[in-house]
């Protein structure tokens, strides 16, 4: 068939318009279309759907003659014609677009949306996907102390810890229970730097009124960052006394940095003291426990299916959460790629060539490696790179090979070399063993981060 | 076609015809009324190819046949012609009515090109409906309908049959009415039902002993059965708004009042709420509820209403409109609201009907 449907079907009602008068064309035919043409044996069958009941009977009552020769004409073969009424999907899809938006949840949910955007909130970022550990039990603990009585709870909260531990998520989470609390609360996130180009262009454009009216009324306050105000003298003084408007009307006050307060240099001290008053709480990297749950969450998030192993063997090789979500979007789209399922083989030979995305491979010398890993274990360099297959010598062996091809990028072949002349299939034994101890093995994990910071 | 019939019964049944015929339709025979002869009725027709109406009257017949004639002129002549028995005949497309005293000719059209028009229910398959319960239950259902013409959905009322239940819903996407009246029987399908049709049963029923209802699905036609009329109408395709997923599970804030009272303070501050974009403000402290509202222009007014109020005090503001619309169409005394914050949905339950949910969303005013 050389015609798809439409364009068959609109031939078709060109070729009765010559018959029609215009009026009875755009009474009946124009409401119909073709809604699927089969072909049995040397029949074809048609079925034509009509926009309402009355088209319909006049149609296959009066006009069905004259539709069954066009079809006929058109086709060559012979044909039969089916009516149903259904409404021309190409038209209804368009207005059941439309018949949407402002449904009374999505309105509702827009006003959310909305205030979030406002605020310049993450919806993403939640409570919900929050996973609490050990290492930030208690800054998670004061962030919901903090939804529950704002302003009153910790005044100010000060979180601080490294990159990627989570401060941001908590901040946004807050933020996010805050407007949902209230969809009208005044909640704004910013970053230091953020708040910093909002003064500077308030002195540009002769407009700190606004600058103020738009910091000082708030009854939320989220600075991310807020180590990149120090040293900047008018910054401080203006959130000085942003901070004071805002705690003075019963705000809160929530701040994030990569230090606690006392080791801000170049902070000023009336600043310092505010800081401190409130609670300070640190986030620790997160533990092996918590890295899975992430991973868990981040799997769910995206989708993708991670069985426990393989996120364990994630886990243990992979220490920040930014780096775990980054491993599972290549580790799925490298199955998608591959049309193969997750496996632990798929997982390994990933872990295997993590050193060449994370960029920043440890900076030392093979001799310095063999030399830190011979000195963790007590051993002789001579026994590590011996013959000896005894376990107590061959796991080290083995560790360090991991490290030689993982941290270094040395080829196969030349971490073999240095390790007494090894086969390189004996290395990539030596890595695939390694990368799965990881994932279920403490001592390994804890031997491995040893070596590495004594490098 | 020659008959006999009294003006009456011919001006109701032409009146309620006239309501259905397209007068700017392009094919002239949609502009006119069918009117057909069998051997004790006559039958009085017309559609505008949505919905279709078809009265039978009585009549003394003594020739069979039919005609279409101009909506219009035969409403307005028989209309104007005195009650009592009057003489129609047809010649070719000739239709000849004789009155008391006057005579008249009026041309018309072949029947032929006129639809064909359901003129009977399949009593057998029918449905018959509870006359008086529907009847309300449309009452405060169809006010809820939109007039927006671009989501056709939502001009009509959704019918669900199921359980021995049939649920009534209609939205405009800023408020929506519920309501469920029990009907025996095991029909199991949900159905949109356009507005106008529903609103043409609310006229025809009030004088008839019955409501018959079909669905014929395959047509995607509805057919509603009075004793002597057939209302005919297509059937809204495309999905309804999931309208259970925003029923609100719960709520942080309940109160009661007096319908009457509430009625009164929010026309009255209906006066000032008109400059203002029609929004009314509740403040709901403990037992009293305070109506404002303000104009910049006119001023503004604070009613206080008595009230039983559940949990924390709220301020919350709707369009006054969706509020007098809801409270003309409740029929108990006191009106039970649950509300949980400024901007979701709150709903309006009649004390005395649980059968009945109002939602209305509210406005979000910048404090």
């Amino acid at each position: 068939m050389d015609y798809d449907n439409k364009t068959l079907w609109r031939d078709i009602l060109e070729s009765v318009r010559v018959s029609v008068s215009p009026a009875i064309f755009s009474t009946w035919f124009s409401q119909t279309h073709l809604m699927g043409l089969n072909k049995e044996k040397e029949r074809f069958v048609a079925s034509v759907g009509c926009n309402s009941p009355y088209v319909k009977t006049t149609i296959e009552s009066r006009y069905f003659g004259l539709l069954q020769d066009a079809l006929v004409s058109f086709l060559g073969k012979p044909c039969d014609l089916v009516f149903s009424v259904k409404q021309d999907p190409i038209k209804s899809t368009d207005a059941g677009i439309l018949a949407t938006p402002l449904f009374e949840e999505e309105k509702g949910d827009e006003g959310f949306a909305s205030s979030l955007r406002k605020a310049r909130i993450r919806p993403a970022l939640t409570f919900e996907n929050f996973a609490v550990s050990s290492s930030n039990q208690m800054a998670w603990a004061a962030a919901e102390a903090v939804v529950k009585t704002p302003g009153s709870a910790y005044n100010p909260l000060f979180v601080w810890g490294g990159v990627g531990v989570g401060k941001t998520h908590l901040m946004n989470a807050v933020g996010v229970a805050m407007i949902r609390k209230d969809s009208g609360a005044k909640v704004l996130f910013c970053t230091g730097e953020e708040f910093t180009n909002d003064i500077v262009e308030g002195i540009r454009n002769k407009t700190t009124q606004s600058f103020r009216d738009k910091y000082r009324r708030l009854n939320t306050l989220v600075v991310d960052d807020i180590q990149f105000i120090a040293g900047k003298d008018a910054v401080q003084e203006e959130f000085f006394h942003t901070f004071n408007a805002v705690t003075n009307a019963g705000g809160q006050v929530i701040l994030a940095s990569d230090r606690p307060p006392s080791e801000i240099s170049k902070l000023e001290e009336r600043l310092k003291s505010r800081f401190e008053a409130g609670l300070i709480v640190d986030i620790s990297a997160p533990d092996f426990e918590l890295r899975c749950a992430i991973l868990q969450i981040k799997a769910k998030e995206r989708g993708v299916e991670l069985p426990m192993n393989i996120v364990q063997m994630v886990a243990g090789n992979i220490d920040s959460a930014r780096k775990l979500e980054g491993f599972l979007v290549r580790l799925s789209s490298e199955a998608r790629l591959r049309n193969s399922e997750i496996n632990e083989e798929l997982v390994g030979s990933l872990l295997g060539k993590r050193g060449e995305e994370n960029g920043q491979p440890i900076k030392a010398s093979p001799a310095d490696v063999v030399n830190s890993v011979a000195k963790y274990y007590s051993l002789g360099k001579r026994s590590l790179l011996g013959a000896s297959r005894a376990r107590p010598v061959a796991r080290p062996r083995q560790i360090l090979m991991y490290l030689l091809r993982t941290q270094l990028q040395l080829p196969l072949v030349e971490v073999g070399r240095l390790v007494g002349g090894r086969d390189h299939t004996t290395v990539m034994h030596a890595v695939e063993k390694i990368s799965f101890l990881l994932s279920n093995d403490v001592q390994i994990r804890q031997d491995i981060l040893g070596i590495k910071n004594s490098l | 076609m020659k008959l006999e019939v009294l003006q009456e019964n011919l001006n109701k049944a032409l009146v309620s015809a006239s309501r259905f015929v397209s007068p700017k339709a392009q094919l002239p025979v949609l502009g006119n009324i069918l009117l057909k002869a069998t051997k004790t009725k006559l039958i009085v027709a017309s559609t505008n190819l949505e919905i279709s109406v078809a009265s039978s009257i009585g009549a003394q017949v003594k020739e069979e046949g039919e005609i279409t004639v101009p909506a219009r002129s035969i409403t307005e002549i028989v209309a104007n012609l005195l009650p009592g028995s009057m003489s129609i005949s047809s010649e070719k497309e000739q239709l000849k009515i004789e009155s008391q005293s006057s005579t008249l000719v009026l041309s018309g059209m072949n029947s032929a090109d006129f639809p064909s028009v359901p003129q009977k229910i399949e009593v057998a398959r029918a449905v018959p409906f509870p006359k008086e319960p529907f009847l309300n239950a449309l009452g405060q259902v169809l006010f809820s309908t939109s007039i927006d013409e671009t989501r056709p959905v939502l001009t009509g009322a959704l019918m669900i049959f199921a359980s021995g239940k049939l649920t009534l819903v209609a939205t405009d996407g800023f408020r929506l009415s519920q309501k469920k009246i029990s009907l025996p029987g095991k029909l199991n399908s949900r159905v949109i039902i356009p507005k106008t049709a529903l609103i043409e049963c609310l006229r025809l029923a009030p004088e008839e002993q019955e409501i018959l209802f079909d669905y014929k699905e395959k047509e995607n036609q509805i057919v509603f059965g009075f004793s002597d009329t057939v209302l005919s109408s297509r059937v809204l395709e495309g999905d309804f708004p999931d309208f259970e997923k925003i029923m609100p599970k719960q709520s942080s804030l309940s109160l009661e009042l007096d319908k009457e009272d509430f009625l009164r303070a929010v026309k009255l501050a209906s006066v000032f709420a008109r400059d203002s974009a029609n929004i009314v403000k509740l403040s709901i402290g403990k037992n009293s509820v305070e109506v404002l509202a303000e104009s910049s222009q006119a001023g503004n007014q604070k009613t206080q209403v008595e009230a039983k109020t559940e949990g924390p005090g709220l301020e919350i503001a709707f369009n006054y409109r969706f509020l007098e619309e809801l409270l003309h169409a409740i029929k108990g005394e006191t009106l039970r609201v649950e509300l949980s914050s400024p901007g979701s949905p709150g709903v309006f339950k009649d004390a005395s009907d649980p059968d009945f949910i109002h939602l209305i969303m509210p406005v979000r005013v910048q404090s």
